[in-house]
């Protein structure tokens, strides 16, 4: 250090430099907080993707890069100008200096607009995408050497060279000074809008959880008497906190394991029996598996009305999808339903049958098992 | 029969102590902790048969698997039984790969929770439900091992235990189901945990999953 600065002051401007780009220990620590991801590969689910912490880490850096396009651009800008003027070029400093107020000027209504609309204008734009930026660098540089050329008519060619490295030496010297104070500034702004952001996902998360887990917990407290009420407000509870903690967002709704999961916690509510699920792979619907999703709920309905107690469902998503629904209750001899009695022939079987499905079900002292399965048709007794 | 020496190592004070009320006199609770070093003391100090080992403990590093880890020189006399609220296959995979030799959900009753005890105390594994469905979908449903020391699949009786397991079977309704005795379930089920602590396999899946590669 001692060295650069004996050689020529150099070093102290460094020093300077470096003083302000290093982050302070808050800046740093805000920084490592930010992201949601530090808890484990699930992500809370944050109410909306697009605001608070989502956006932090790609459109940061693109941000960034395009600050600094920016004001590379000006700079060149002004580079080219001084050029031309030393090449005596007829430069009417009377319109120009007039232009660059009103640019400053814009620039700084730029740097007032708060991020979101910021950003969305640079979305608009198209700057924030790969091919975007692209395409920004690529006008760029036909621009500018667009203009050298046009210069290079009018004056001889190393007068140009000798020229732009002057002007280039004063311009480094110009970014050496403002650079840090214009990035610190930056960077203050950014440490704050994490702070904001972390700010509105605590209070997302405080009043989700009023919302749900404190008012179940206040019923909770007022039907202590009631066995089975507690029983199920805390199941009912559980599962809708365990969906928001758990649950990746919303990719998986409307597929056949996130229906049956739904199903099986509205009969959970109804009856009150605790209906446990188990799901391996997934699907999406078709009508078929519409079908089977009906023809489920009516086997998991009887088995919470007619047995009771626990109830596993087990499905199995795949070409053939499959779904076993079991209890633990009494049992029945599926043959001696009376005819008038249309939960399990009609909603059950028929319904199955009609879409291509098999419904076999076994029933003994030991409880009651249904085998749906959907797609080929199905000789195995089990 | 004398009574199994168990650890209960939970953070929570009043899940400690209710689950000990449940659990009934075929075991003993030598002794309880609440964080990863209090439980490795506790446990190097009375040497239990099963450690009740709940997945979600404080301390650094945090999770039932660093108690695991820091126990790793008792692991031939003592076994661990996670017990989880979590519905992540993440945590109880992670728990498990550690050399849990079960998972257990934390609403079962008590003398399910004692079944499982004598069970892992007998040297077997213990699968719920919801870590055979987690087993079948790391390992696939139908890839099939053609011997059955290939570690990347399960075999065709493996994958049918799985199966009834995962539909709600004990290990006694699984074999009369499928014509075997329970000792022959048992060896099964070891074998999968086995494949199961040691594959690969695992990793990619959640690799994909991920990725939404799935």
């Amino acid at each position: 250090m001692s060295v650069l600065g004996l050689a020529g002051g150099a070093g102290t401007l460094l020093y300077a430099w470096l003083w302000i780009m290093v982050p302070t220990v808050e800046e740093e620590v805000r920084d490592a907080g930010t992201p949601v991801k530090a808890r484990g590969s699930r992500p809370l689910r944050s109410p909306d993707p697009h605001e608070s912490g989502a956006d932090d880490s790609p459109a940061e850096g693109r941000r960034r890069g395009l600050r600094e396009l920016l004001i590379g651009v000006v700079l060149l800008l002004a580079a080219a100008l001084l050029i031309a003027y030393r090449l005596g070029a007829d430069i009417r400093w009377g319109m120009i200096l007039p232009l660059a107020a009103i640019a400053v000027g814009s620039v700084i209504a730029w740097r007032q607009l708060d991020e979101s609309r910021r950003s969305a204008l640079v979305n608009s734009a198209g700057a924030d995408r790969k091919m975007g930026l692209l395409r920004v660098c690529g006008g760029l540089v036909l621009v500018i050497g667009g203009l050298l050329f046009m210069i290079s008519g009018t004056v001889a060619f190393d007068i140009i060279w000798s020229s732009l490295a002057a002007s280039v030496a004063v311009l480094a010297g110009v970014v050496l000074v403002l650079a840090p104070w214009g990035l610190k500034l930056w960077k203050d702004l950014e440490t704050e809008r994490s702070a904001r952001a972390r700010e509105t996902e605590r209070a997302e998360i405080a009043a989700h959880l009023h919302d749900s887990v404190l008012q179940t917990l206040a019923l909770i407290q007022n039907r202590a008497g009631n066995e089975q009420d507690v029983l199920k407000l805390a199941r009912a509870q559980e599962r809708q906190l365990r969906d928001w903690l758990y649950r990746d967002a919303p990719d998986g709704e409307g597929n056949l394991s996130e229906r049956i999961r739904s199903i099986a916690g509205e009969i959970e509510d109804a009856y009150g029996h605790p209906i446990d699920v188990v799901v391996v792979g997934d699907a999406a619907m078709t009508p078929g598996s519409e079908a089977l999703v009906l023809a489920t709920r009516e086997a998991v309905q009887n088995a919470a009305k007619h047995a009771g107690g626990q109830i596993s469902v087990y499905v199995e998503a795949g070409e053939r999808p499959e779904v076993f629904v079991r209890d633990r209750g009494q049992g029945f001899n599926p043959d001696e339903i009376p005819a008038d009695r249309l939960g399990i022939r009609e909603s059950l079987i028929g319904r199955m049958n009609r879409h291509g499905g098999t419904v076999t079900i076994r029933s003994g002292p030991d409880g009651t098992e249904a085998r749906l399965t959907m797609g080929a048709v199905e000789r195995d007794r089990l | 029969m004398t009574a199994v020496p168990i650890v209960v190592v939970d953070d929570h004070a009043i899940f400690r102590s209710g689950l000990k009320a449940d659990l009934d006199d075929r075991v003993e609770v030598l002794g309880e902790a609440a964080t990863v070093d209090e439980a490795i003391a506790v446990i190097h100090a009375v040497r239990p048969r099963v450690v009740l080992l709940d997945v979600h403990l404080p301390g650094s590093p945090a999770g039932g698997a660093a108690v695991i880890a820091g126990c790793t020189d008792m692991l031939a006399e003592t076994s661990f039984l996670a017990l989880s609220v979590s519905d992540s296959a993440e945590d109880v995979v992670t728990v498990i790969r550690a050399g849990a030799r079960g998972y257990v959900t934390k609403s079962i009753s008590g003398r399910e929770v004692t079944d499982a005890v004598l069970r892992v105390a007998s040297g077997d594994a213990v699968f719920s439900p919801r870590l055979a469905g987690f087993v079948l979908d790391a390992f696939g449903t139908a890839a099939v091992a053609q011997v059955d020391d290939e570690l990347d699949r399960l075999s065709a009786r493996e994958l049918e235990v799985m199966r009834h397991i995962a539909r709600g079977y004990s290990y006694k309704e699984v074999a009369k189901e499928l014509f075997i005795s329970v000792k022959t379930v048992e060896t099964h089920v070891s074998a999968v945990l086995r494949k199961l602590q040691l594959s690969s396999r695992y990793e990619l899946t959640r690799w994909a999953a991920d990725r939404r590669l799935l």
